[in-house]
């Protein structure tokens, strides 16, 4: 009897398994960016192909892309930076509207770059700055984060708001969904229900000694399948000749989403511009820089191990979730498919509309 | 700084260097580095005084700067006053030659 309950649990375990194999089998990375005028794309990475350009309402272009966790909705912002949009990823169906200007407030808001969505689908988080635009003047109004819940249709409501950091260029959420970080000036940790700060990490105010505050740029969300923020920042020893090369400073920020572990890793003398970067999800160490040269950095040595010049620039660069793959984008009509540990360029994705990706995201998420 | 209220981080780090007595103006550059120095985009250098690390080409950059307001002074800002600029020219690279020059009646 209890052999054979055993067997029983071990087929069911065996089953199991083959199930998940399955379905493992079956997942594929897909591709979710925005072009010109208003459109967004959908592509299978493996296949190398666009399977969907929908037309958006309104006026264009997208920029954040940020797609829902189980990997069906992709909320947009477009339209001058004033709406956010919700759209089914395999009909192009609208499911979601937030309009963030507030005319009964003569107030115009724009997405100000840093959006994300919570761990559990229900919200989404946006960097707003508001201006009131009056008969004959404007005022500007303290930035802030916004949250607006994902089933509220297709004229959805703020639920809560509070005061933000102006220059917020990024915000994400950590894993578990109780911590969004807004990278600024400095790192704000702030607790999302409650608005509380939670944490400061230091940048613009860092203490290090013999250096500048550095200057972090990165508007680019591609974290997704790594769990690892990272981003570039520049900075001048103060101790060295303006002349000497190695004065001039090139390191990654790295947040883990997971363990909220905040790092800063100078990784050479600056010898070429970093637009944006992610790492890799099976080799955490590695992260990749993308402008019109695309790096290899390995954060533990704090190094670069491999430059390479692209055919063209480009702003975005994410990762396949199995981490073998580099997908470039943004700017022209085309993601460029690298090998992560050779670089070679093993495909491409082009656009059926010739257009220009511009600012836009790319997101990968599994189907 | 009496008439001028800071808004953002910069501009409160000036006011507390004029409060402070530091007026020693430090000349930022000798070349025009940077892509919102110049009028003519694409024809700025680099951090490093070259044009190798230039966004390549040019064309590549025009939406990724103007669309943002990146270049405000030198090409039409398509977030807020002319949100048609670019409107029949999707692509820069082949497209470019549907770009106009703008005018104030042209506003939104």
């Amino acid at each position: 009897m209890v052999n054979g309950m055993k067997r029983a649990v071990l087929a069911a375990g065996v089953a199991a398994v083959a199930l998940t194999g399955a379905f493992a089998a079956q997942a594929r990375d897909i591709l979710l960016t925005g072009a010109k005028p208003n459109l967004l794309v959908v592509a299978d990475a493996k296949a190398r192909k666009v399977i969907h350009s929908w037309t958006l309402p309104g006026g264009g272009s997208p920029f954040a892309v940020v797609p829902s966790p189980d990997g069906k909705v992709a909320y947009v912002v477009t339209n001058r930076w004033e709406q956010i949009l919700g759209i089914e990823i395999d009909t192009g169906k609208q499911v979601f509207q937030a309009n963030l200007s507030m005319p009964e407030k003569n107030e115009r808001v724009k997405a100000m770059l840093a959006v994300d969505i919570s761990p559990d689908g229900r919200e989404i988080a946006v960097f707003e700055s508001p201006v009131r635009m009056l008969s004959d003047h404007y005022e500007v109004q303290p930035t802030r984060v916004t949250f607006y819940p994902t089933n509220g249709g297709m004229d959805a409501k703020p639920v809560r708001s509070w005061e933000a950091p102006r220059r917020t260029a990024q915000m994400m959420y950590n894993k578990a969904g109780d911590k969004l970080y807004l990278i600024s000036w400095n790192v704000e940790v702030h607790d999302p229900k409650t608005g509380k700060l939670l944490e400061t990490h230091a940048l613009a105010d860092w203490t290090l000694e013999n250096s500048t505050p550095p200057d972090v740029f990165g508007v680019w969300a591609q974290f997704e399948t790594s769990g690892l923020y990272v981003n570039p920042y520049f900075a001048m020893r103060t101790d060295s000749a303006p002349d000497n090369p190695e004065t001039y400073r090139t390191g990654m920020v790295q947040i883990d989403l997971e363990t909220g572990a905040f790092k800063t890793t100078d990784f050479e003398a600056t010898s070429g511009i970093i637009f944006s970067a992610a790492s890799n999800p099976v080799r955490r160490n590695e992260a990749y820089g993308v402008y019109t040269q695309l790096y290899k950095i390995d954060l533990d040595k704090g190094e670069t191990v491999k430059k390479i010049d692209l055919p063209h620039t480009y702003y975005t660069v994410n990762v396949s979730t199995d981490g073998s793959e580099l997908y470039v984008g943004g700017t022209m009509d085309d993601i460029g498919v690298y090998d992560t540990k050779t670089f070679e360029k093993i495909g491409a994705i082009d656009l059926p509309s010739g257009n220009d990706m511009g600012t836009a995201w790319v997101r990968v998420v599994q189907r | 700084m009496k008439h001028l209220k800071s808004i953002n981080a910069k501009a409160e780090r000036l006011a507390q260097a004029a409060d402070g007595g530091d007026t020693e103006v430090v000349m930022m550059q000798t070349v025009v580095a940077g892509c919102t120095a110049t009028f003519d985009p694409g024809w700025e250098v680099d951090p490093f005084g070259g044009v190798a690390a230039l966004c390549q080409p040019m064309e590549a950059d025009l939406y990724g700067c103007s669309d943002p307001c990146w270049w405000p002074a030198q090409v039409p800002d398509t977030i807020n006053t002319y949100p048609d600029w670019n409107a029949d020219a999707p692509s820069a690279e082949r497209d470019w030659r549907l770009l106009q020059t703008v005018f104030p009646g042209d506003s939104k």
